[in-house]
């Protein structure tokens, strides 16, 4: 009995001791930790005293120093002027953001993002001149990472939500002529592609419809073989039907889908919409 | 009323001389201990399945089947009951089986007052493994279908449009009734089988004969019999308050809180409930069968 004891203590002890290891795991749990921290103030950030935000800052700033080879170092890095952007201190959030800029300027992902919460840090202020610089900036400096090609459409909307409507439209032209300089840049690559997407997102938002069934056509003709075209296809079928009231079109591009792609997922909803419409 | 007063003062009866056994013989606990043990170790094993060494045999499997997310801290707590249910579920089968005929041949022993030696007891059950082994096996797959048809249902009535069920929305249904519904098919399927392994190992019958008696035996004595299961499982229900509120501990504690809860009910269901039940039921069929 005294053995069985022992052995159960030995197992436990194990269990426990293995939480002071210094592996990938432990290293997210003690970002965990810290990260908890923080949340209390993101969850309540007029509520939370000033000395909890310097607790939370130095404990970032430490993990981030101590495990600086680490992806987490740099969560923690970024966690850290959003901290002080929720605690509206926006000038310590720009400066943080300013010097990520500097230390990870290789990384352009990295400086988008900064340079994106810089331009937040602004809108929250209720500067949109100073956000709107930051955000070409961007555009400018960064276009090719994940942040440089959203934040063309992110102007956009911010003129939609504002109701600006002259203004909004003049960002999204702006953004199709970027991204579609942008595919031409940079031919046959997922950018290029990602670009062609957007303008037809962006053609749907403004409803210019003529524009819409153009852009997909080009995309599933520039992108033949590499790319499968049956969510193309199917848009294409419900933009002649619904918007165009052109049913014959939208048949003959619901026919193209189920005979070009007979083993897609969207051939069952196809054949459906198809018969909807009278086909066969 | 007065069958009522019968069965009650019967479930009495049953416990005195069982707890008197279970005081004076710490032998008949040692199958149960090394099922716990068993238990620890799988626990540990797959707490410990994010990390190196383990990470390296356990981390492809459950980054096929549940994703790489779930090797990360925190969410591999959110994986990790899901993965003990169904380890313990295997060790039940396999060792549990094994496990519980030792323990009902240990009771024969003390009821005839013998002495008790575990090897001979091992050998009892080891002759007898493959119909225990389709006892616990039938046990265990009728509590998981029928756990999974009752959720899938309700999932399906709640997903195709309907609000309410019988004046309840889905929050109710899939919480509390679920869970409610859950422990009591726990008791009532424990309770129908649960004197085929008595039958197995006291009267040496068969597989399907030992059902037979068993489901004869839990109608003959159904309010004791569910009575005898019941009571113990009472002391789970914490258990089963703590493991249906995982998110919320994690969140409010710390993550490893579900690892502790895990370790706890390790103590309740196998050092605890498994050992009265068994007990209390094997006597009571003891005691049938010497009236009989």
């Amino acid at each position: 009995m005294k053995k069985t004891f022992f052995a159960i203590i030995c197992i436990f002890s194990f269990a426990l001791l293995a939480g002071c290891a210094n592996d990938q795991y432990s290293i997210e749990r003690r970002y965990w930790k810290v990260q908890k921290l923080a949340e209390k103030i993101f969850k309540n950030p007029d509520a939370s005293p000033p000395r909890q935000l310097d607790i939370a800052v130095s404990k970032l700033q430490n993990f981030a120093k101590r495990y600086e080879k680490n992806n987490l170092a740099v969560d923690a890095e970024f966690t850290i002027p959003r901290l002080y952007l929720v605690k509206k201190e926006y000038v310590k959030g720009r400066a943080a953001l300013s010097s990520l800029i500097e230390k990870y300027k290789k990384n352009e992902n990295l400086c988008a993002e900064a340079m994106f919460l810089i331009g937040n840090s602004y809108e929250i202020q209720d500067k949109w001149a100073s956000a709107l610089g930051e955000y070409k900036r961007i555009i400018q400096t960064y276009p090719v990472t994940m942040r440089g090609l959203d934040v063309p459409v992110y102007i956009a909307q911010h003129y939609k939500v504002s109701y600006q409507p002259d203004k909004m439209l003049e960002a999204y032209h702006e953004a199709i002529a970027h991204y579609k300089a942008l595919s031409e840049k940079f031919p046959n690559s997922i950018l290029a592609f990602n670009a062609d997407t957007l303008v037809i997102r962006i053609y749907s938002e403004i409803k210019n419809w003529p524009a819409v069934i153009i852009s997909l056509d080009s995309i599933i003709e520039k992108y033949k073989g590499k790319v499968k075209a049956d969510t193309f296809l199917l848009e294409k079928a419900l933009v002649y039907s619904k918007q165009l009231k052109n049913n014959q079109k939208a048949k003959e591009a619901l026919e193209v889908l189920i005979k070009d792609y007979p083993d897609s997922r969207l051939v069952k909803p196809a054949k459906k919409f198809l018969a909807d419409l009278g086909g066969k | 009323m007065n069958q009522q007063e019968t069965s009650v003062s019967l479930v009495k009866r049953v416990y005195n001389n069982a707890f008197q056994f279970l005081r004076t013989n710490s032998a008949y606990f040692k199958p149960f201990l090394t099922l716990a043990i068993l238990e620890f170790l799988v626990l540990i094993l797959l707490y410990s399945a994010p990390r190196e060494p383990l990470r390296a045999l356990l981390g492809p499997p459950i980054k096929t089947f549940w994703g790489e997310k779930f090797l990360h801290y925190p969410l591999n707590f959110i994986l990790l009951p899901k993965l003990v249910s169904r380890s313990f579920m295997v060790l039940s089968i396999v060792f549990g089986s094994l496990l519980s005929g030792m323990a009902v041949s240990i009771i024969l022993d003390i009821y005839n007052k013998k002495r008790v030696q575990i090897f001979n007891a091992f050998k009892v059950a080891i002759k007898r493994y493959l119909s225990l082994f389709g006892i616990l096996l039938i046990i265990n797959l009728g509590y998981y279908f029928i756990g999974k048809f009752i959720s899938v249902t309700l999932i399906k009535y709640f997903y195709t449009g309907h609000s309410k069920l019988l004046f309840m929305g889905p929050k109710i249904w899939l919480g509390i009734i679920f869970i409610a519904v859950n422990f009591f098919m726990a008791i009532l399927i424990q309770a129908i089988f649960v004197y085929s392994i008595p039958a197995i190992i006291i009267d040496n019958k068969g597989f399907h004969k030992s059902i037979g008696k068993s489901i004869v035996l839990f109608f003959k004595f159904f309010i004791p019999t569910v009575l005898l299961v019941l009571l113990p499982m009472l002391l789970y229900i914490p258990i089963i308050v703590l493991s249906s509120n995982y998110i919320f501990l994690m969140d409010k504690l710390f993550p490893e809180i579900v690892f502790y809860v895990e370790a706890l009910s390790i103590i309740f269901s196998v050092l605890i409930i498994d050992p009265v039940v068994t007990m209390s039921t094997t006597l009571l069929y003891l005691k049938n069968k010497e009236k009989g």
